[in-house]
């Protein structure tokens, strides 16, 4: 177990608009990282600029020892670090397996022979395997956000984004993204997770960072976190006569 | 039709909740294909054929090639242009050039419009694939009518009046029919080898989302580059010998949209994004034309734009592709099935 991922003093934004600000945490190998922050604190931003479509303007991403702050987008995810889109984008005119197939033969470099395994693989960790040739379009919401996550391990990374894959789904659908994350942590996959439904920041995740205007407000236990002040007041605001 | 024949021999691909697609592919279609080429071959060689229903079946070879690369394009990759025109106009002036004012051989003038037409597309690309959807149709037709207007006033092609192809010697129908037939061999098997490989799996995704598909490593500029390329030579291979066969060019008839107007009416009807539309579609064309030639001028076009909204209406995927979803089967699919 060592350091995954270093974030130091990183800021950036888009044009004139800064949203990071002198961002810092770091991301132990094997763990699930959970992130939480009120609506544009920078979480998003932070993936983009992890994945690389947006290039900060000061700070340093080390991943596994590689300086990445600068790096093009598909060489990053050659390095091993996979993501899932907030709002699902599958290709709707191809079958559940061929959705990760792609992934499996453009992202990890398979032949289509090999591609074939990691891409039934990936379906059955996140069970959509009964679900293989389906056409994705034809997927409810939870199998879409189960074929992001597919779809990201098809790429075989070593570091894997979620962006809010429990939004907008029952409670019993949450307890199945829950169970799949145990199940891909259990694999050994690191994960730095988004998501503002706290029952899986709490019950699922090793470490948990508050984010509020882009920087890192508190890192620590899930409950701790979740308990403490600061976060409170960041989400709920501060008494004006305080 | 031979598929009924076909389906029983067929391996069944199991689909747990999809159903069952039976793909007609492998051996025994491999087999049918090469029969009917031969068969076609041999017809054209031996001189059975009237040179009449050789002109007929040339004129599908030619469209069933420029519509299979404009569905590569289309309905496989997401390009949707409005401008193939260009390659056809480019084509056919290189060849009445190399024959009429350089005195060359017309295969000279196909070399001539094929390098020219690469050159062309590598230069276009670069413009082109800034754009995207309607943006990305509508400036393909602009660069066509583009060419088309400073055709017209080029005096080195003699301005809109046109210009003659002066092959010497002339081919015969049956030459052209031979060379015709080869094109579309050659361009059937190109499109369909293409979308068997890494790249052309990787090109569907990026026809349903561009970003999500390079977010999982597929290169868009590569993929796209390729398809555009490989799709303006065989378009300009088409029009070269489209116009040898007709023997003259102008303009508003090289750089028409009436091209283009072709290619998407032969996709629709025959069903885009499937190996076998183009192929139905073209030969139904043909046969249309043909036939509504006799009608009084504009009413052509007229019966042919009622057909396509007939068509888009009723057999929304078009003949073949409604007939493969009823009938569950998929000739020369391209689809990966896990195998389990």
């Amino acid at each position: 177990m060592g350091t995954k991922l270093v974030f130091s003093n990183v800021s950036a934004g888009y044009g004139r608009i800064q949203i990071l600000s002198d961002l810092s945490f770091e991301v132990q190998e094997g763990e699930v990282f959970g992130v939480i922050g009120p609506n544009g604190c920078g979480k998003t931003t932070m993936f983009n600029a992890l994945i690389g479509l947006i290039i900060p303007s000061k700070g340093e991403i080390i991943f596994d020892g590689h300086n990445i702050t600068k790096m093009a987008a598909n060489a990053r995810c050659r390095l091993g670090i996979g993501r899932t889109y907030q709002v699902p984008r599958p290709f709707e005119g191809m079958s559940v397996f061929e959705n990760v197939l792609v992934a499996a033969v453009h992202g990890a470099g398979h032949s289509e022979k090999e591609g074939r395994r990691v891409a039934l693989d990936a379906l059955k960790l996140t069970g959509l395997y009964d679900k293989r040739e389906v056409r994705a379009g034809e997927l409810t919401l939870l199998d879409r956000k189960r074929l992001e996550i597919a779809r990201a391990l098809g790429t075989e990374p070593k570091l894997l984004l979620l962006d809010e894959v429990a939004a907008g789904l029952t409670e019993a659908e949450v307890k199945d993204v829950m169970k799949m994350v145990a199940d891909l942590k259990a694999a050994g996959y690191t994960i730095i997770w988004i998501e503002h439904v706290i029952e899986t920041m709490v019950n699922s995740t090793d470490t948990l960072m508050c984010m509020a205007e882009g920087r890192n407000l508190l890192v620590g236990k899930p409950l701790d976190v979740m308990n403490s002040k600061l976060v409170e007041e960041v989400y709920l605001g501060v008494p004006e006569d305080e | 039709m031979k598929i009924p024949v076909l389906l029983d021999r067929k391996k069944t691909k199991a689909a747990s909740s999809g159903g069952q697609v039976r793909v007609l592919d492998g051996v025994p279609m491999l087999a049918a294909c090469v029969a009917i080429a031969a068969a076609l071959y041999i017809f054209g060689l031996t001189g059975v054929l009237s040179s009449n229903i050789q002109r007929y079946l040339l004129k599908i070879f030619l469209y069933c090639t420029l519509s299979s690369m404009w569905n590569l394009m289309s309905g496989y990759t997401g390009m949707t242009s409005l401008g193939q025109q260009t390659y056809i106009g480019l084509a056919g002036y290189s060849l009445t050039v190399m024959t009429a004012t350089y005195a060359m051989s017309y295969w000279v003038g196909f070399l001539v419009g094929a390098v020219i037409s690469t050159i062309v597309s590598l230069i276009l690309a670069i413009i082109l694939f800034r754009m995207r959807g309607m943006y990305f149709a509508v400036a393909t037709w602009v660069v066509a009518e583009a060419l088309r207007t400073f055709f017209t006033s080029w005096k080195f092609v003699k301005k809109g009046a046109g210009m003659t192809v002066a092959a010497r010697p002339y081919p015969s129908t049956s030459t052209i029919y031979i060379i015709a037939l080869t094109l579309c061999i050659i361009a059937l098997a190109v499109v369909y080898f293409l979308l068997k490989s890494r790249v052309g799996l990787g090109l569907t995704a990026m026809r349903d989302d561009p970003d999500a598909a390079s977010s999982v490593g597929v290169d868009i500029f590569k993929s796209k580059l390729l398809v555009y390329v490989v799709s303006a030579i065989f378009t300009a291979l088409a029009g070269g010998i489209f116009y040898l066969n007709k023997g003259s060019i102008y303009p508003a008839g090289g750089f028409g949209i009436s091209w283009t107007v072709s290619m998407v009416f032969i996709v629709i009807i025959g069903g885009i994004g499937t190996m076998g539309g183009p192929v139905l579609g073209s030969i139904l064309y043909v046969i249309f034309e043909e036939q509504l030639a006799k009608l009084p001028g504009g009413w052509t076009n007229i019966v042919l734009g009622l057909i396509a909204i007939l068509v888009i209406l009723f057999l929304p995927d078009g003949i073949l592709g409604t007939l493969q979803k009823k009938l569950r089967f998929e000739i020369l699919s391209q689809k990966r099935f896990s195998g389990e």
